[in-house]
């Protein structure tokens, strides 16, 4: 997430200086205020360790590994003004010492990073864990959600802050910097971040907070009453089952899709999500649900028994997803996932215009994610006969894909060992 | 995360199989390894280290944002020219001078900006057609592409330049004569020195784990030790703080930070000072002037 310079154009990279110079200037009044003479010692060490945060790797799901930053961390332990000083302290040192992120960058860098994201992340976790007490696991899964959220925001800032540049900076029709669109830029940055590093750094940070609670309680206590004194309430951990915690996020994810799908259908049980469910044939879905939870009973394990050890969680959960995925048949409309340049315009609104170049080379050989052949994609087939072909596209990609990049990282590791990760899923 | 310019002096290739734990530690001597490499550098006798510190500092901003606004590639090949003969006098080995950057731009940027060479709208150079997909670049795309890697290529050479020619003592008080405020310069130098002493830490305790275990652990497990690591570290923060605290008391600190080094400006540091305007300026006008 470090913007080297080049990237941005001199007037927007000094321009995101004017935001950020006068809250480093209240950051460290602020922390002057209740440090005194303490600030700076206190500081540094706090940039020294941010640095040494960001040098750790994280073992993640599948082989590879990725970084944090742990911006949340810290200002849950010191609140968000200090956190945003030993952050952009760690972020300056790097651009001018490390060659990590432009020199002219530093201050995009040090918005998206060292205050845009500890802000946020606190914000979240302090409305997330509002009441309760210190040692509680709704504080460590608050802290996690805040880091969630907040270096997912920086990285949409990021995104924005590359995608005016095409709009702002053009010379005869090319782009002079960034060449990317805000539609661009910013899904390139949001996909890389929700489904990747954001989730390393909320679990970073939540399990840090709770070994905090476990071995340092008086960081999270008596701190808490010189950085935020209006945040400390004391008392012991109050655990709540998982089960409970479970059920209730269900039951709340389901109330919301709920009061959306309803919405959407205008107040209309039967035209949820806009779409017309009264067209569905249910039985037809039974028996289609009822082959699905068949052959997911079959595959899953036997995906988990086959592969090697390190691939078999990661393997079976795709499986998993692959056979799951007929469900979409049952949606009247266009199913997700499959969805055509048309489709997606009509959803939309609008075309990313690079997928409208690529989608010619995804219509073949499985066109709509289903097997060209007359048992499976018959105008006047039962529903569970294009559910199988479904899953036989899908477990067919996931194990093209799989492969190739297998292959890739095979002959990647051959030529240079350190860019690429052992299990066999590119770094 | 994409970590951005290409490290100065990183590790040799770790043999074998790397894990997370071997990364980080590659990671962190990388970064000691770098420090020591730029150390020696910006003391031996050469035409950026015998400049002013503030010259040097104002000069190279001043390339950067030269970089930064010029719109032509003709501009860029003449700032990067002037980098080259700036390296070769300041006795940068020029190998690596050139290597660092060029081999780490294609990735960084050459990858960031391949597809847009194939969706920017305008004349096609050719039209392949592969199937359904068309390959065809188009010579704006080309424009934008090349004039984005030059500019991300001569940036990161400026700043990689600036990096290996100037001990970190003199980038901190050439700050402070840019008017940066004493504090954030004070806890810039306290955090360069304690940064150290934490990789000296971590580096110890991910060795200490690395010899000891053998055979495979889950990735929660690993997950689990990893916080637990940045959680003990923390500890060893706030306990460090207080005692560099108390030290700083025990030796007379009152809040107030006085520095003793004093600079002049020579003339051959404005001179230089005055060259690297002219190039720059250049470099911009070179764009206004030549479409």
């Amino acid at each position: 997430m470090h913007i080297p310079d080049g990237y941005l154009a001199p007037a927007v990279s000094l321009a995101l200086a004017v935001p950020t110079i006068p809250i480093w200037a209240v950051a460290t009044q602020r922390v002057k205020k209740v440090l005194n003479n303490r600030t700076v010692p206190l500081l540094a060490i706090f940039s020294a360790l941010s640095f040494t945060i960001m040098m750790f790797n994280i073992p993640v799901p599948g082989g590879t590994t990725a970084h944090g930053v742990g911006g949340t961390l810290i200002a849950v332990v010191l609140g968000p003004w200090a956190a945003a000083v030993a952050v952009s302290t760690a972020l300056i040192l790097q651009a001018l010492f490390f060659g990590d992120g432009g020199i002219l960058a530093i201050f995009a860098n040090c918005l998206n990073m060292g205050i845009i994201l500890p802000f946020v992340g606190y914000a979240t976790y302090r409305v997330l864990a509002a009441g309760s007490p210190v040692l509680s696991t709704r504080r460590a899964v608050a802290a996690g959600i805040g880091a969630y959220a907040g270096i997912t925001v920086s990285a949409l800032a990021v995104g924005i802050e590359l995608g005016i540049e095409p709009v702002l900076f053009s010379q005869n029709g090319h782009a002079l910097y960034s060449p990317y669109g805000l539609s661009e830029a910013i899904p390139a940055m949001l996909a890389a971040h929700v489904f990747g590093a954001s989730i390393v750094e909320g679990l970073i940070t939540g399990l840090g907070v709770s070994y905090l609670q476990r071995r340092h309680p008086e960081y999270l206590t008596s701190l808490r009453g010189i950085f935020a004194p209006d945040a400390a309430i004391d008392g012991t951990a109050a655990r709540r089952p998982l089960w409970q915690v479970v059920t209730a996020a269900a039951a709340g994810s389901a109330a919301v899709l709920a009061v959306v799908g309803l919405v959407e259908g205008g107040g209309n049980p039967n035209r949820m999500f806009g779409a017309d469910w009264s067209r569905v044939d249910w039985p037809s879905v039974a028996t289609m649900l009822l082959v699905t939870a068949v052959i997911g009973l079959v595959l899953v394990p036997a995906a988990y028994l086959v592969l090697p050890a390190s691939l078999k969680r990661i393997g079976a959960a795709f499986t998993a997803i692959a056979v799951i995925a007929p469900i979409g048949l049952i949606a009247p409309g266009f199913a997700y996932g499959e969805g055509s340049a048309e489709n997606v315009k009509a959803a939309f609104g609008y075309v990313p215009s690079g997928l409208q170049d690529l989608s010619g080379i995804f219509s073949a050989p499985l066109s709509g994610y289903s097997v060209p052949l007359p048992f499976f994609s018959h105008a006047s087939a039962p529903l569970w006969h294009a559910a199988v072909g479904y899953e036989i596209s899908g477990i067919l990609g996931v194990l093209l894909v799989g492969g190739a990049v297998y292959g890739l990282a095979r002959a990647l590791r051959r030529n240079g060992a350190e860019e690429v990760a052992p299990e066999g899923v590119g770094a | 995360m994409t970590t951005a310019a290409p490290a100065v002096g990183r590790g040799r290739p770790l043999e074998g199989r790397i894990g997370w734990l071997e990364r980080t530690l590659g990671g962190i001597t990388g970064n000691i390894e770098q420090a020591i490499f730029t150390e020696h550098h910006a003391r031996s006798d050469g035409w950026l280290q015998r400049r002013d510190p503030r010259a040097k500092m104002i000069g190279l901003l001043a390339a950067i944002l030269a970089a930064s606004l010029t719109t032509s590639v003709a501009g860029l090949a003449l700032l990067y020219a002037g980098t080259l003969a700036a390296a070769r006098a300041s006795r940068v080995p020029f190998a690596f001078f050139v290597k660092r950057v060029w081999l780490g731009i294609p990735f960084f940027a050459g990858v960031v900006v391949l597809p847009a060479i194939f969706f920017v709208p305008g004349p096609r150079i050719f039209d392949l057609a592969l199937g359904p997909a068309h390959l065809a670049p188009s010579w704006n795309g080309l424009a934008g592409a090349l004039i984005f890697v030059s500019r991300v290529g001569v940036s990161v050479s400026l700043a990689v330049l600036l990096v290996v020619t100037t001990p970190w003592a003199d980038v901190l008080k050439s700050l402070r004569a840019l008017k940066v405020p004493q504090v954030f310069v004070l806890v810039l130098s306290m955090t360069y020195r304690y940064i150290f002493l934490f990789l000296h830490t971590a580096n110890g305790i991910l060795l200490a784990r690395k010899s000891r275990v053998v055979g495979r652990t889950s990735g929660g497990e690993q997950r689990r030790w990893i916080t637990g690591t940045m959680g003990n570290l923390m500890s060893r923060a706030f306990k460090m703080s207080n005692d560099v605290y108390a030290a700083m008391l025990s030796r007379g600190f009152a809040g107030e930070i006085r520095t003793y080094a004093t600079y002049r400006l020579r003339t051959s540091d404005v001179a230089a000072l005055a060259g690297v305007a002219v190039v720059a300026a250049a470099a911009v006008l070179v764009g206004r002037l030549l479409p």
